[in-house]
């Protein structure tokens, strides 16, 4: 069982590796350049690290003089100067190539988010979501800037230096040779292991701050039950049980590096011992020996890089998973017309005058069906109700007219057109939509209101915002429309929320609004204008309300009483009380009599 | 520098594991300067030793480099265990500490932090401060005693060159990561203003996303996150070609500096000033010298972060409760009657240290105004009214939680100001749609509020809230892990499990605040009738719309803008108030 999840887990791996491999072409060839850049950086050193072996060497054992030496020791002076210039470009280049990959990723999965539409998105998820677009994007910068290029680097530099190395001493270059393949061997034997351990410690920790977390969340409620000083102790014991268990799994995940550290300097010793004793025999020449000693820590050094890369490869693999995971999902059919079709369309859709479901169904999943053999015909402007305990399937109706979902039997028609034919993008533009707790966006009162209207002027957006009940809280801010409003529209009311999406509502003009009432009690004030202005708009136009007031339904042209996703009855307040059926007993259980 | 002290201070009761670690990490990074320049020497005069003929003696040296190899190995691996276990011990102190001092000012003076996102904050900043000791003390220290002593070494040979290494480990550890921090520090702050103006616009952007697209926006809105994420970036950019500059500047110091002191000593030995072999070593030395400052750009980097978040959890912690707990024992209760007497109150607070503007505006909602409330012993009152008059503001004084600007409250005849916080409480049970269930088992919370009570009482309260049969369905009954690792629970059973704590918890007042909100209607009326049975010999103080429960009450006050406009019982307020009628009127 554990196997096959294993083979699963690392297929998975597998893609998300391939996929970001495939993404590098986003930044063109900037990353390719980046990675040549360092590599001439690295050519350089391995000069200077000869030259100044070379010099030595003269100095020591030829006995030349500060003025013989000057050539060589300038030459050696531009390599540092240019080596230093080399790899700063290369680390630019390496951050434009990863800045040009996370600007386009990040567009690109929120324009397929889009495509997707918001049955893709449950509310639950839209934080996680969200946070893949920000940190997990973020999260690719490592990956592409610092461990793709360590990468190349482990097998350029370390191949130039053997080259270098094995015609002036095979010895030295036998014990690079041996100890070289050995690096990665134990990175990724101990490495996979220890990347596991590693995981599992910082889950632990992880743990350990959740638990935390946990408490300062509950303090309240801690406080409350008289329990919060109790909690002192849990707080030590779990930390210290922590470190217990997190300590005797470190001893191993340290295992890994003390290893590579081990083959790093063993070898750098070894290499100076046995260079020493050719040396002492008269087999090799000082100056080789001294530039053999010299590269022997810079060829370990990009194994090193790449081991403290490793974890950028690991946050980059797991970013990716969420991203493929959204790129992957399939977008759902979206009736959409051909354009020539769009003409003929727009005209019939200038002016909605009738929406009618016919023998409407959908389920989520196949045994529980959300909503089956909806009837509803609407002809005429005015408003309309929907009323049901929640779970009766008003939700799945609404989300239907608002062309997110299609019934799976049965047609919806817009002016006895199929909506299928005439394509949701053009019924959206003639719809408007208040749910119960609206979004305003951060920015200014004005572009919240002109969100779906953007060419409206100020005297419309006044005329709505009046409209709505809303002018004369925003005239009172000291900026007006002008006034700056933060994340989920802090310092607004409930009910100043609703009117300035009633207002957004009514600017847009279309014949069509469709309002989830919410379920909280207003302020008296705003549940009174939003009563008004919408029993104004709904002269007109075609109002649909999924209702909570008894006022709203009193108001209505027509209610349609749900329940359990059947259309139970529908007709006026008067007719259905006058029924005595569900709808009445609805009113029965609620209103004071 | 007074906060790393503070800092410091803090860490104090584990100084012998921290310096043991700064111990070995500093024999580390000895073990390997003297390895390379021990080698240089090595070659040289093995060199110098075979052209001469002359027989040396190589095992010493030999052995040595093997030896200090040897050394670097295990000192590292010795390093990591015990730094790694002073970084824990010291992070379980700091939560203690943390949660020991934040504990008193819950939740009145922790309202500016009450969202999940700055409570997540808080828990960052300990974070962070788990790399105080790991990467900024540690390395300082390292550095601090590694620079004087590899410059006494090369000074023992040359002066000239020791001062060149001193300057240009001083540039190196010090001078070039202060520039950089300097040169960065704006962008940084500018950089966590636009990385919040990107997240709240995807955020935004997926939450919206019906309105998006409904209203044909979604075009608009991504190209506007477009935009955000490239000036975002393009401050990334400044900030990584500041730093990327800054790394080519600290390799070309360290190689200058070498190249220099061949500069220097080429002439000594070509004058046979100094014998050849010291060349070799002393170069090797130069370079390897600079590991002791290694660390220190990354120590300085961490220098802000920590010192900032050391500063938010500061000025928490500094906050003075501001209930003061009585001189003398509580008084003991014969009975339980409730007086709210002439009580104004908002919730504007301006002692906060960091007074954000933004989380302080001052809030209209919940503001009582010469409120007069008397609730008898045993009597059952609802609050009632739109949201915002001032309900919930009620249940925070009488627990004692925020103090009124005027008026007092009295129990059993004493001013509440009289007893000690948890002796306040311990009167109180409350169940509201807030009731927070912690990641534990069912069992741990139900004892909440009575750690002492039996299996028969915990089965008592479970019957009586409904909750019996679904704890039988669960294969580890009680003991059923809640929270994140474990169960999820429906919104009516978390509810559920609130109103079986609250009657362990046996105390005579029960308040409850919108206990049904939220809930679907069959599990509503499931719920009302567990909470009517509850309710018996309770005072009970009910916030509420649903009839269902309001019928069941004594008395119901209707309060607007802060003060009692209407009280009577059902049958009353039902025949003669338009407003209750209102407030009724919903599905």
């Amino acid at each position: 069982m554990t196997d096959n999840a294993d083979t699963v887990n690392s297929a998975d791996n597998l893609q998300n590796k391939r996929w970001l491999k495939a993404q590098k072409s986003l930044a063109g060839s900037t990353l390719s350049q980046s990675v040549a850049m360092g590599a001439i950086a690295g050519i350089l050193l391995i000069g200077q690290a000869a030259l100044m072996a070379w010099i030595v060497d003269k100095v020591m054992f030829s006995d030349w003089s500060l003025k013989q030496c000057q050539p060589y020791l300038l030459t050696m002076l531009a390599l540092i100067l240019s080596r230093s210039l080399f790899s700063r470009f290369s680390e630019r280049l390496a951050f434009e190539g990863a800045a040009r990959i996370k600007i386009s990723l990040r567009d690109q999965l929120l324009r397929r988010l889009y495509q997707l539409g918001p049955c893709y998105i449950n509310n639950e998820r839209s934080a996680e979501i969200s946070n893949c677009l920000h940190n997990g994007i973020d999260a690719l910068e490592a990956y592409y800037a610092r461990y793709l290029p360590a990468v190349a680097f482990s097998s350029l530099i370390p191949l130039a230096i053997l080259v270098v190395v094995f015609p002036l001493d095979w010895k030295s270059g036998l014990i690079f040779l041996v100890t070289a393949p050995l690096i990665p061997f134990f990175m990724i034997l101990i490495g996979s292991q220890a990347e596991q351990l590693n995981q599992q410690r910082w889950r632990a920790l992880a743990r350990m701050g959740n638990h935390f977390l946990d408490l300062i969340q509950g303090l309240t409620q801690l406080k409350l039950y008289n329990a919060s000083r109790r909690e002192i102790d849990t707080v030590a014991q779990v930390a210290d049980q922590y470190r217990h268990s997190t300590l005797s799994v470190l001893k191993v995940a340290f295992l890994s590096s003390l290893a590579l550290e081990f083959l790093a300097t063993i070898s750098i010793a070894l290499i100076a011992v046995i260079i020493g004793f050719r040396l002492y025999w008269g087999e090799m020449n000082f100056g080789m020996g001294l530039m053999v000693l010299l590269l022997a820590p810079e060829f370990y050094q990009p194994f090193r890089n790449l081991g403290t890369q490793y974890h950028a490869r690991m946050e980059g693999i797991s970013a990716a998973e969420k991203m493929l995971e959204i790129l992957n999902a399939n977008v759902p059919d979206q009736p959409s017309a051909s354009d020539t079709d769009k003409a003929s369309n727009s005209n019939i859709l200038h002016q909605v005058q009738s929406i009618s479901l016919e023998n409407v169904h959908y389920s989520y999943s196949p045994d529980r069906p959300a909503i089956q053999g909806i009837n509803i015909n609407i002809t005429s402007p005015g408003l309309y109700a929907l009323v049901g305990e929640s779970g009766a399937g008003k939700t799945t109706l609404v989300e239907m007219l608002l062309g997110f979902i299609s019934p799976q039997k049965g047609h919806i028609k817009i002016n006895q057109q199929p909506l299928q034919q005439l394509g949701v993008h053009l019924w959206r533009q003639q719809l408007a939509w208040i749910p119960q707790s609206p979004q305003l966006f951060s920015g200014s009162i004005i572009d919240n209101i002109r969100l779906g209207n953007t060419a409206a002027d100020l005297d419309s957006v006044k005329r709505a915002a009046e409209k709505a009940g809303a002018s004369t809280f925003i005239d009172a801010f000291p900026d007006g429309y002008n006034t700056q409003i933060g994340e989920q529209g802090t310092g607004l009311s409930g009910g100043q929320r609703q009117r300035i999406a009633l207002a957004r509502a009514f600017l847009r003009k279309s014949t069509v609004l469709i309002l989830d009432e919410p379920t909280s009690h207003l302020d008296p004030e705003s549940e009174h204008l939003i009563q008004q202005s919408l029993k104004l708009y709904a002269q007109e136009h075609i109002v649909i309300v999924v209702a909570q007031r008894l006022h709203t339904v009193r108001m209505a042209e027509r209610i349609f009483m749900m329940s359990s996703g059947l259309l139970l009855e529908s007709g006026n307040h008067q007719q259905l009380l006058a029924k005595n059926g569900h709808y009445a007993r609805l009113i029965a259980g609620k209103r004071p009599e | 520098m007074k906060d790393l002290l503070r800092l410091l201070a803090l860490s104090r009761s584990r100084w012998l594991w921290m310096s043991l670690g700064i111990l070995l990490a500093l024999v580390t990074v000895i073990a390997n300067i003297s390895l390379l320049s021990i080698s240089g020497w090595f070659l040289a005069s093995m060199a110098v030793a075979g052209i001469a003929g002359i027989s040396m003696n190589y095992f010493t040296p030999a052995a040595i480099i093997r030896f200090l190899a040897i050394l670097r190995t295990a000192g590292r691996y010795g390093e990591r265990l015990v730094t790694h276990d002073a970084t824990l011990r010291l992070l379980s102190d700091l939560r203690v500490w943390f949660y020991r001092r934040l504990e008193p000012l819950a939740p009145a003076q922790l309202q500016n932090y009450h969202s999940g996102d700055l409570l997540s904050r808080i828990q960052a900043d300990i974070d962070t401060l788990d790399n105080f000791y790991l990467r900024l003390l540690l390395p300082s220290v390292v550095a601090l005693i590694g620079i004087p002593l590899v410059v006494i070494i090369i000074a023992l040979y040359d002066h000239t060159i020791a001062g060149l290494t001193l300057a240009a480990l001083l540039l190196v550890g010090v001078a070039i990561p202060l520039q950089l921090a300097n040169r960065t520090r704006k962008k940084g702050k500018q950089l966590i203003t636009e990385s919040a103006a990107l997240r709240t616009a995807l955020i935004d952007g997926v939450q919206g996303m019906r309105e998006l697209i409904i209203y044909d926006a979604t075009e608009r809105h991504s190209d506007h996150c477009l935009s955000l994420s490239q000036s975002y970036t393009d401050l990334q950019r400044q900030i990584n070609r500041a730093s990327s500059s800054s790394q080519a500047l600290t390799l070309l110091v360290i190689n200058i500096c070498v190249w220099i002191s061949l500069w220097l000593l080429i002439p000594q030995v070509a004058s046979t000033a100094r014998p050849p072999v010291e060349l070799a070593m002393l170069i090797l030395l130069v370079m390897a010298s600079f590991e002791t400052v290694l660390q220190m750009p990354l120590a300085f980097e961490q220098l802000s972060t920590t010192l900032t978040a050391a500063r938010r959890l500061f000025s928490i912690i500094d906050t003075k409760p501001r209930r003061k707990e009585p001189g003398k024992s509580s008084p003991a209760l014969q009975r339980c009657d409730l007086h709210l007497d002439n009580i104004s109150f908002d919730y504007r607070d301006n002692d906060y240290p960091d007074n954000d503007p933004q989380t302080c505006t001052p809030n209209k909602n919940g503001v009582l105004n010469r409120f007069n409330l008397t609730i008898g012993q045993g009597e059952k009152i609802a609050i009632l009214g739109p949201s915002g008059a001032g309900k919930t503001s009620i249940t925070h004084l009488l627990l004692g939680f925020w103090q009124p600007q005027q008026g007092s409250i009295s129990i059993g005849g004493y001013n509440i100001d009289d007893f000690y916080s948890e002796d306040l409480r311990r009167h109180f049970s409350v169940v509201s749609q807030h009731s927070y269930l912690f990641a534990n088992t069912i069992r741990h919370n139900l004892l909440l509020g009575n750690p002492q009570a039996d299996q028969a009482m915990l089965d008592h309260a479970c019957r009586v809230a409904g909750l019996d049969t679904f704890i039988s369905t669960l294969p580890d009954g009680y003991d059923t892990w809640l929270g994140e690792t474990g169960r999820g629970l429906s919104g009516g059973q978390s509810r559920r499990i609130a109103i079986a704590q609250a009657i362990i918890k046996q105390a005579p007042v029960l308040i409850l605040d919108e206990p049904t909100e939220g809930l679907d209607p069959i599990t509503e009326a499931k719920v009302t009738e567990a909470l009517l049975e509850a309710m018996k010999e309770r005072t009970v103080i009910l916030i509420t719309h649903r009839l269902t429960m309001l019928e069941a009450m004594d008395n119901i006050a209707i309060i607007e803008n802060g003060s009692v406009v209407e009280i009577g019982n059902h049958q009353q307020l039902n025949k003669t108030s338009k407003r209750y009628q209102n407030l009724l009127s919903y599905f």
